[in-house]
């Protein structure tokens, strides 16, 4: 599905997004990535893990330019439009679904189809919120589910997901991830829960400092390598 | 030998060194440039009993005779009118022109349509359509047009791209724009709209100065004939009528207002072809070509006579008249929003007092520059004085106002210090620099209007125009207008390169 052989990823600090990575200024610009070889196969459930700083969004946003007509991505930074309902934010998801005029129809006057199928995933995704609220008014938890769920309804083979569940708790974490495991053929997510990763995933990669450390494909991982993994990290 | 005097050197503390910062040094050259260029410009009062007027219009201003005006209704109808199908005109013209406004020509052509002020484009259309309202409409939406197309662009330029990242790419163009762009900033869009309505309010009522059916017209009516209590009951309406726009003119009924405006428009009579053709092709031309009947037969000579002399005569003294007033009106105006703001602020005073600022600045800046300077013109003669307070005036509240409304939403901090004490330690130093980047915004408006003030009889470019119009000269004063314009988009140009800070395009008027 995807091969990624000696990338070097260099982070644009002028600009705030890392979509551009030219090897360009060096003075702009500080490497993020270095020398990594990684293949990713169709079905393959994968967590990226590493200490801050590693390079994941990196590498995942890279991973995201390369299978743009296949993936829904799920960013951190979630993108959603303040001036928006609930609704529409979701909606967002389904755009290259439908005709032009179909979408501007829909921005005045919500489809009855479209209003009950993302009734009920936002059910699924336990957001119990008026559909007409203004994703402006919504807490940080509620936020990063409204951009889960426009991920999720864009109904691709394979998701990307960098921390998409960050500001949840934990048991609704492992429900949520329960749903977009199962809805998705393959998965590439970056986690900050480590033992989640361990459990949920087929396999796991570690980052640190811009190179690959860990891969379960390749070895087997117990809990004391990423333990000493993110110690180092903290040392150094 | 020097050996044993080192330690006391070391130990006798130098002179600290206090540097001026950066907004210190930009505020004290306002003011250096304005006191180096104060013995050049005219501002005695002319007027040899300036108090015997005033007595008589503030007595107006307390006998206010609202039933003096004979077509009061129709007066208000029709500034409305105006008002609401020039922006309509504007947002239809000016909106698409946002999406291209990136090409340097289309931007270029809109600075320079911009930079015409509407009393200028009603002066050119006056001499085609004549008192029609097209004239009224078209010299409000023309600029009104090219200030939507700019604001517009800056505003989705400035707007996030993270929406526009998340879209599937395989979605069409247009629903990525209106879900990624269009509707994160329609909010921003509206307010803008609202805003350039009030900026045209005035301007319609400011057209009635050269003769179209507007408020303005029987304001300067009823000031020219020393009727004031007549002039200050249509000064108090139309102040009442800028105040309450959100209530009477909410954006939902913009679409009922438009129809309303449409209908009960004067009859717009028949344009006259010939004459637009004539105007095109005769009377605007140079009187070197428009004689020649071919191109051979062109005096490029006299041409060149003529041109050289409307430069040097007409063009250059107007201008240098025009920034003169302009830098002048710029201190002004600094000082103006400084004291109107310390006024209105509620860190300084308890709530009732700052209703009664933010009474003061809703009058200041409801009331146009023209119509200010106007009046202060019958109180203190024909000189640069006039024209630089009401240009202080209506800036400096404009300013002011913008500035108390961030100023009152800064919490104050939490420390028992006194309220003045607040103020300039914690308030002004957090405000300021925005308040600067605002005056130099204004600027560009300032050097617009002060052209415009030569209509008032002052020695700016304006006057010329004016009297180019008037001696039916159409080609001079198209010369001159198009300096006038060259004129704010070089200074517009300057200020941008100066001044490299972020510039909040949602003040401009």
């Amino acid at each position: 599905m995807l091969t990624l052989a000696n990338l070097n990823l260099h982070y644009d600090k002028t600009a705030g997004a890392n979509t551009r990575n030219k090897i360009s200024e060096k003075d702009s610009s500080t490497q993020v990535i270095f020398d990594l070889s990684l293949t990713i196969n169709e079905g393959e459930k994968v967590a990226i893990i590493g200490p801050s700083g590693a390079g994941k969004s990196s590498l995942l946003h890279h991973i995201y330019q390369e299978l743009t007509t296949r993936a829904a991505l799920c960013s951190q930074r979630q993108g959603l439009v303040d001036n928006l309902s609930i609704y529409h934010n979701i909606f967002m998801g389904a755009l290259a679904r439908h005709h032009w005029l179909f979408n501007l129809v829909n921005l005045i006057r919500p489809f009855k189809q479209d209003l009950h199928d993302i009734a009920a995933l936002c059910q699924q995704l336990e957001l119990d919120q008026p559909l007409a609220k203004k994703v402006d008014q919504l807490s940080g938890g509620q936020r990063q589910r409204v951009a889960l769920a426009r991920a999720l309804y864009q109904q691709q083979a394979i998701f990307i997901g960098d921390e998409p569940f960050s500001a949840l708790d934990p048991l609704m974490t492992s429900r949520l991830l329960d749903t977009v495991l199962a809805r998705h053929n393959s998965v590439i997510m970056v986690l900050h829960d480590r033992a989640l990763a361990m459990s949920a995933f087929d396999r796991v990669i570690a980052l640190d400092k811009g190179r690959l450390i860990l891969d379960s494909q390749q070895q087997s991982i117990d809990q004391a390598q990423i333990t000493a993994l993110y110690q180092t990290s903290a040392i150094a | 030998m020097s050996q044993p005097k080192q330690p006391q050197q070391v130990l006798q503390l130098k002179k600290p060194q206090y540097a001026l910062g950066y907004w210190q040094k930009v505020s004290l050259s306002i003011w250096l440039i304005a006191l180096v260029i104060l013995p050049f410009a005219d501002i005695e009062i002319v007027n040899f009993d300036p108090f015997l007027e005033l007595t008589r219009m503030v007595n107006g201003l307390v006998t206010p005779d609202f039933f003096a005006t004979e077509y009061l209704l129709q007066a208000i109808m029709q500034t409305v009118n105006f008002a609401i199908i020039g922006v309509c005109l504007g947002l239809v013209l000016g909106a698409p022109l946002a999406l291209i406004y990136q090409h340097p020509l289309v931007s270029s052509c809109c600075a320079f349509l911009r930079a015409i002020h509407e009393i200028f484009w009603a002066l050119l259309f006056l001499q085609v359509f004549g008192l029609s309202p097209l004239t009224g409409i078209l010299a409000i939406s023309i600029p009104f047009a090219a200030t939507f197309a700019r604001v517009f662009h800056d505003i989705i330029n400035q707007s996030s791209d993270s929406p526009l990242e998340i879209i599937d790419r395989r979605a069409d163009i247009i629903s990525r724009f209106t879900y990624g762009k269009i509707a994160q900033v329609m909010p921003q869009l509206i307010n803008y709209t609202r805003y350039r309505f009030e900026c045209a309010l005035r301007s319609s009522a400011v057209l009635g100065f050269i003769g179209m059916p507007t408020l303005g017209f029987y304001m300067e009516t009823a000031f020219r004939q020393g009727n004031y209590s007549e002039g200050a009951a249509l000064l108090i309406i139309f102040i009442a009528l800028i105040g309450t726009i959100r209530y009477w003119c909410p954006p939902k009924l913009l679409g009922v207002y438009l129809v309303i405006a449409c209908v009960t428009l004067v009859d717009i009579p028949k344009v006259d072809s010939s004459l637009l053709v004539r105007f095109i092709t005769q009377d605007i031309l140079p009187p070197a070509i428009a004689n020649a009947a071919t191109l051979a037969e062109v005096q490029w000579s006299s041409l060149m006579t003529w041109f050289s002399a409307l430069l040097s005569e007409q063009a250059i003294p107007g201008a240098i008249a025009t920034i003169t007033l302009a830098l002048l009106a710029l201190a002004a105006t600094h000082f103006i929003s400084l004291s109107t703001h310390m006024i209105a602020s509620k860190h300084l005073w308890p709530a009732p007092l700052t209703w009664l600022g933010q009474f003061i600045l809703l009058v200041g800046r409801s009331v146009p520059e023209y119509i200010l300077a106007f009046i202060f013109l019958m109180l203190l003669g024909p000189s640069m004085l006039p024209a630089i307070v009401a240009l202080a005036i209506h800036n400096g509240c404009v300013i002011a106002y913008l500035a108390v409304k961030q100023s009152n939403a800064i919490a104050p901090q939490q420390i028992q210090i006194s309220k003045l004490n607040q103020f300039n330690y914690h308030i002004m130093p957090t405000i300021y620099p925005s308040m600067m980047a605002l005056l130099f915004y204004r600027f560009e408006i300032i050097v617009r209007e002060t052209a415009v003030f030569g209509i008032l009889g002052i020695m700016t470019l304006g006057f010329y125009i004016d009297s180019s119009f008037s001696e039916i000269r159409y080609s001079n004063a198209l010369v001159l207008i198009t300096c006038t314009a060259l004129l704010n988009v070089a200074i517009d140009i300057i200020s941008r390169r100066l001044l490299k800070f972020e510039q909040t395009s949602q003040t401009s008027c």
